[in-house]
């Protein structure tokens, strides 16, 4: 329960906030429009259509949004809220910024200017790290405002997904339940689901480049349907809708929306093996160092002796797909630049490290002469044990004589089709190698299956994506 | 036991001893074990590409690292004083005593091919320069532009062979992909006519690698500011947690930067055409051309 301190607290936040309403918007306004060059893509339709659902439901509303930057809160305001509208205090969103990001900031003039700024924008600062009495009873508190202002007809926004997609894709199998508690603890609730993007944003960022234009799709519903009674139910549900939202977004770009990669090692190639003393485990450190961050060779040297060879060929066919993966999103990394891509073979994870950008990763086909690494960083789930992934692959010896090239890029077209009920035969697609990357045609058209080839001495791999 | 290469000891040369065409010609023997287009690999020149079958050596990328290290292997430099740059370790190489070659992260970024391993050894003082000869080297943004052409030429000539084996329905859809091939591959014969053209679109990919400095940039900002918010508010865990941090943004930060100058100087490099450059790009032009003209589009 919340004291007569902290409720006494929050009004007084709504008060300013709402008497400071129109000064505040604007200068969010201005700060986006004159300083980024931010605009929006059919902006007056967006809040026509969305308003019109808006009106139709008086009760309280909890946002729930997609999250790449540090600034989206003010960016999907600003897209769903016209300026005639700011005075109507309800309807202004309160937020739940982690109070480590926003609120001890710089220098004491600065941090006191941005708490100003959170306080009039109706920020509530949630603590999202800590297991101590301290910070579990901060997001209580937060949670029982939040609640609050929600049972008095108010609105609340919240990230879903908790914190930035490093990936920049919403996993609609990876449900927070904060909002299905909110939603619980509200009946009368409606979820406003937003899914904003900018037509250039790849991966997560603190804001998007200058001069971005966004586009975005919205849908309001319902908080608790009828048999939903815990918050996974409901998160569930709201991920669902979130990832129908951002497949309609895609829809509409010009990014690829199926990133992956893959890519097999020969571990029998004797060129793959100059470099190792397999005997002894050893291998020559200076090569080492040209594939390997400090934490991967910190990695690699724990290894028991006998299996830091394949160790290390994982880490190189992790580092090869996620760079297809990457490549096929516009994320490039220079020639050779092993350095660049940092694999945590733990945590199954490739990190573009000039970008930050991050792909999940997978071993198939292990033996005692391959090494096979599944990439993705957006589109679908690579899967793992338990759930299988939206990846199709296969590994195969390529038959001598064959250019393992050419044999690849032909398998990879019967492997389609005989996936596919409506495609008969292999012969009806083609692969384009447009701007050097390989793609499948299909009826003369592009098609979005994130397609990856690899081959290495006696091996050919090949795969695709369809979500 | 420490790691011993086995193979057989190479006597190491002086770069100031050979000139560039011997050097072109040590740095191909040296990759033999690699390649795996023998034939491609036995007529290579300066601008042979290392990676890819069509045109290249048919050397994979789990090689790459070893064409660097082979060259170190076969050249001695002057160039072996380290003179410490910042505090994290990181040193240039300065003229002192004869010694081994080292080629320092990131500087074989752009050395794609026998020439431009050579103008590498020369741009970074292992050699001297040699004007005559980087004539003939064709630069790494053409060697990509002319190894996607000729990507495309060969995907074109595949649709073409696969649809002339077809009949009614499945001819039809063949064909249509086999007109978006043979459009694709007009659209970049007209771009390579135009190095303006050609400059503007590398100039995209240096704008997005720009924009993604900037973004790292600000990650930066953001953490020296977390920093100093952490700093006043006595939290040791805190403020350790966020040196850390700061730490490797930087070092993703010189990452960035490297990839940008990368992407700068292929930008730069598409604007210009050498007659090297030219005559590669006739020849892409005209193998182009003649597919296009063959798929009847």
């Amino acid at each position: 329960m919340l004291s007569a301190a902290e409720t006494a607290q929050l009004r007084r936040q709504a008060l300013w906030s709402r008497l400071l309403a129109y000064p505040t918007y604007a200068l969010i306004i201005a700060m986006g429009r004159l300083r980024f060059g931010y605009t929006f893509k059919d902006l007056e339709r967006f809040r026509a259509e969305l308003w019109a659902k808006l009106d139709a439901h008086p009760g309280p509303v909890i946002w729930a949004a997609n999250h790449l930057t540090m600034i989206d809160s003010f960016l999907v305001f600003w897209a769903v809220f016209p300026m005639s509208r700011a005075g109507q205090a309800n309807r202004l969103p309160w937020s739940t910024p982690e109070y480590r990001n926003y609120y001890a900031v710089g220098s004491p003039l600065k941090a006191a200017a941005v708490r100003t700024l959170m306080y009039l924008c109706r920020c509530i600062p949630f603590l999202r790290e800590g297991e101590d009495e301290a910070s579990v009873r901060w997001r209580e508190a937060a949670f029982e405002k939040c609640a609050l202002i929600l049972k008095e007809g108010g609105s609340v926004f919240v990230y879903p997904e908790a914190g930035r997609a490093r990936n920049g894709w919403l996993d609609s199998r990876k449900p927070k339940d904060f909002l299905g508690r909110l939603a619980l603890a509200t009946p009368g609730a409606k979820f406003l689901c937003v899914y904003l993007r900018g037509e250039g944003q790849t991966f997560a960022t603190v804001a998007p480049r200058r001069g971005e234009a966004f586009r975005m799709h919205a849908e309001l519903v319902d908080g608790v349907l009828p048999g939903e009674t815990t918050p996974r139910a409901v998160s569930e549900r709201l991920f669902t809708v979130l990832a129908g939202l951002q497949e309609r977004w895609f829809a509409g770009s010009v990014l690829s929306k199926n990133c992956a990669g893959n890519d097999v090692v020969d571990l029998g190639a004797e060129r793959h093996r100059e470099n190792f003393d397999l005997e002894s485990g050893e291998a020559d450190t200076d090569w080492l160092t040209r594939h390997l961050s400090a934490k991967e060779l910190s990695y690699f040297s724990s290894q028991l002796k006998g299996s830091r060879f394949r160790t290390f060929w994982m880490y190189f066919a992790a580092k090869e797909a996620a760079h297809k993966a990457f490549t096929q999103a516009g994320i490039m990394t220079p020639h050779g630049a092993f350095r660049m891509i940092e694999v945590d073979l733990f945590r199954r994870k490739a990190l573009h490290r000039p970008t930050g950008a991050q792909a999940d990763i997978s071993f198939t086909d292990a033996d005692d002469d391959k090494v096979h690494c599944l990439a993705v960083l957006r589109g679908g789930s690579v899967g793992d044990a338990d759930q299988p992934g939206d990846v199709l692959w296969r590994v195969e010896e390529v038959p001598s004589g064959e250019n393992p090239g050419d044999f690849a890029r032909r398998r990879l077209l019967d492997f389609i089709a005989e996936s596919a009920d409506d495609i008969p035969s292999a012969a009806l697609l083609a692969i384009s190698e447009d701007d050097g990357l390989p793609r499948v045609l299909r009826r003369g058209k592009l098609q979005d299956w994130g397609v990856s080839l690899s081959h290495s001495g006696r091996y050919a791999a090949y795969s695709f994506m369809v979500s | 036991m420490a790691f011993k290469r086995k193979e057989t000891v190479i006597e190491a040369t002086d770069l100031n001893t050979i000139d560039a065409a011997e050097t072109e010609k040590r740095i191909i023997a040296g990759v033999k074990k690699y390649a795996t287009n023998e034939a491609n690999w036995s007529s290579a020149d300066a601008n042979t590409p290392f990676l890819g079958h069509i045109i290249g050596m048919g050397i994979e990328s789990s090689n790459l690292a070893d064409i660097t290290m082979s060259i170190e292997r076969q050249f001695l430099t002057k160039k072996t004083t380290r003179v410490p740059v910042g505090a994290n370790g990181e040193f240039r190489l300065e003229d002192g005593e004869l010694g081994k070659l080292r080629i320092l992260d990131g500087q074989d970024a752009l050395a794609a091919t026998p020439g431009l391993s050579v103008k590498m050894l020369m741009d970074f003082g292992h050699m001297a320069s040699d004007p005559a000869y980087l004539e003939r080297v064709v630069s790494f943004a053409y060697i990509s532009v002319v190894g996607d052409g000729h990507k495309m030429n060969e995907a074109l000539k595949k649709a073409v062979s696969r649809a002339e084996k077809l009949t009614g329905v499945e001819k039809d859809e063949a064909a249509a992909n086999v007109k978006t091939l043979a459009a694709q591959a007009l659209a970049y014969e007209a771009l390579l006519a135009d190095p303006a053209a050609l400059a503007e679109a590398r100039q995209k990919s240096y704008a997005a690698d720009k924009a993604a400095h900037e973004a790292l940039s600000s990650e930066l900002t953001m953490a020296v500011d977390k920093l100093a918010g952490a700093t006043t508010s006595n939290d040791a865990g805190r403020v350790a947690a966020l040196r850390t941090e700061e730490a490797e943004i930087k070092t993703r930060l010189k990452m960035s930067a490297a990839k940008l100058r990368v992407s700068a100087e292929v930008a730069a490099q598409a604007g210009k055409r050498s007659a090297a450059e030219e005559a590669k790009v006739a020849q892409i032009r005209t193998l182009l051309s003649e597919t296009i003209r063959l798929s009847g589009c």
